[in-house]
């Protein structure tokens, strides 16, 4: 569900890239509040699962949490070298770790927050997490060359 | 506050920033014959530098040819390791081109130490654009602007937009050795951000060191790559044609590959790079964009981008897709998820494919649409799309926001 406003004023893309320095591109809308999503959300190839939904699924493997840093931690970027996505947060507010078993192998990280995190692309503008855990996975697609080990078809993740 | 003085030094300065940085994107993009006295006199004076007598020259049309010519002769163009075991330990038993490397390394070190900092682009993310005269009236210190200016926009435009696809199509990481791949017109990025410090009155270099530079950047006002050998220096020419773009909301001039009708790069020798509005292509995709090659593609920009050329309608008619369903798009209004099956010849097995509309909006305004392949045995476009994040559709259908 959208998190009900607080009572300061929300952040908005433009507040999120002066705060953090990274940029997004200039035609998406800057002053609009951006939305602190507490449940399932997506971001182009990249999807933040509420950890219940998949907690049979997926387990952090070490005690590797580290702080998200005030100029962000990168999640993932494309091969063109660009447009990476980037989680950022207020100092002490937010741990993450790569350290992740997915029985499905598309969790790429864990991340445990106490106040508002953002995900922040270029192309794809912020969106906000509210406080909680989540997992980050990637986007698969069926394989369409490869036959996998036991005959069926093998998936693989999305390239861009 | 910046006092008015500081404030108009700062934008002189700025001024002649801007216009060296011009002349450097200028000369990384010049598609004209390279000038061969000038460059072999650079070569040779920077084989005196490193104490080696003055190489033949070999000149050929383009990167590849030059390639050809490189991997002929592995005794001349030794596999270059840097770092390990095998490397000599003293750099009298190092090849030319570790060499120089070498004392192009220790130089660098050098200016920046000059300049007070390295090319700054260490951090992954870009720094925050805004227009240059307002960093400055805002404080913003005069190097970093610079940096932004110059380094990164001639940097996002030469390293990343050109000379990265242009290394792509030409030097495809097969695991082998090229030597050591000088780029001589596509080193001005790094060239022209120590060149605009002094010139801008920013930075004072020592005299050899300033002196390598200016050979250096003549080379890369001369001529293409280039591979520096055992008493053998293969040199390339300068494509013939650059077609280019500006990149989308570029403050700084930054431009990247893009030709509709045709190669984007093109050598002497027909070496052709295909490049559409920045994404680098393969050739099938301007010269036969077939609907079984589209589907052979692995990378999904290149199919978004040949689907896109041909047409979204023309290719599932093509394709000879069969619409299955279609399904809101949960988290992204208005927009609806189609679930179509592919003829069973296309890839010679039962399979699906879904048409899903990106959340997020183009700078015309338009959504970009992507083709994910997906199991057969999906009949709920929701639970296909669940499936690609390995969701049930039950739990994709609770998706709040796609951005």
């Amino acid at each position: 569900m959208l998190m009900p406003m607080s009572t300061s004023a929300p952040t908005t893309l433009a507040d999120l890239t002066r705060r953090s320095g990274l940029d997004v591109l200039d035609h998406l809308e800057r002053e609009v509040a951006i939305p602190v999503v507490d449940g399932l959300q997506a971001q182009g190839d990249l999807i933040v699962v509420p950890y219940a939904f998949v907690a049979r699924a997926v387990t952090p493997t070490a005690g590797n949490w580290r702080e998200v840093p005030a100029a962000g931690v990168e999640l993932l970027r494309s091969a063109a070298g660009g447009n990476p996505h980037t989680l950022v947060a207020d100092p002490g507010t937010c741990r993450w770790t790569r350290h992740v078993r997915d029985t499905m192998g598309l969790a790429i990280a864990m991340i445990e927050t106490s106040a508002v995190a953002y995900l922040i692309h270029p192309e794809h503008g912020g969106t906000g997490i509210a406080p909680g855990r989540y997992v980050v996975r990637r986007q698969r697609e069926r394989d369409t060359e490869r036959i996998g080990r036991f005959g069926n078809l093998g998936n693989r993740m999305i390239a861009d | 506050m910046t006092p008015v003085s500081a404030l108009s030094q700062g934008s002189h300065r700025l001024a002649v920033a801007r216009r060296v940085s011009d002349e450097w994107r200028a000369h990384g993009l010049a598609a004209r014959p390279a000038d061969r006295p000038a460059a072999e006199a650079v070569v040779v004076a920077l084989y005196r530098l490193i104490d080696a007598p003055a190489p033949e020259f070999v000149w050929a049309p383009s990167p590849t040819a030059a390639l050809s010519i490189v991997h002929d002769d592995p005794h001349t163009f030794p596999p270059v390791h840097l770092r390990g075991a095998n490397l000599p330990r003293y750099p009298d038993g190092w090849s030319p081109a570790a060499r120089l490397a070498n004392r192009v390394q220790d130089v660098r070190r050098n200016l920046d130490r000059a300049v007070g900092h390295g090319v700054s682009r260490g951090s992954w993310w870009r720094p925050l654009d805004i227009p240059a005269d307002r960093a400055l009236v805002t404080g913003v210190p005069v190097p970093a602007i610079i940096d932004m200016v110059v380094g990164d926009a001639l940097y996002t435009t030469l390293h990343n937009c050109v000379r990265a696809l242009i290394r792509a199509e030409l030097m495809p990481t097969t695991g082998g050795t090229d030597g050591m791949t000088w780029y001589g017109q596509h080193d001005a990025h790094w060239i022209g951000h120590y060149d605009v410090f002094a010139r801008a009155g920013l930075a004072d270099y020592r005299r050899p060191d300033a002196e390598l530079l200016a050979l250096l950047a003549e080379l890369a006002r001369s001529t293409g790559w280039w591979w520096p050998g055992e008493g053998r220096c293969v040199m390339s020419e300068r494509p013939t044609e650059v077609h280019t773009e500006p990149l989308p909301n570029a403050l700084n001039g930054e431009v990247r590959l893009h030709r509709d009708d045709g190669p984007a790069v093109r050598f002497a020798d027909d070496t052709r790079i295909h490049v559409l509005h920045g994404t680098h292509v393969p050739t099938w995709v301007m010269t036969d964009p077939s609907v079984e090659r589209i589907h052979a593609e692995r990378n999904i920009e290149v199919r978004r981008t040949v689907i896109e050329r041909i047409g979204w309608d023309t290719y599932i008619a093509q394709a000879r897709l069969r619409h299955i369903a279609a399904a809101g798009d949960p988290g992204n209004p208005g927009s609806e998820l189609h679930l179509y099956d592919v003829p069973r010849e296309l890839w010679r097995r039962p399979a699906r494919l879904l048409l899903v509309v990106n959340g997020s909006v183009e700078p015309d305004g338009s959504h970009r649409r992507y083709g994910l392949s997906v199991p057969a045995h999906f009949d709920d476009p929701v639970a296909a799309a669940g499936w690609t994040y390995g969701l049930s559709g039950e739990h994709y259908a609770r998706l709040v926001r796609r951005t």
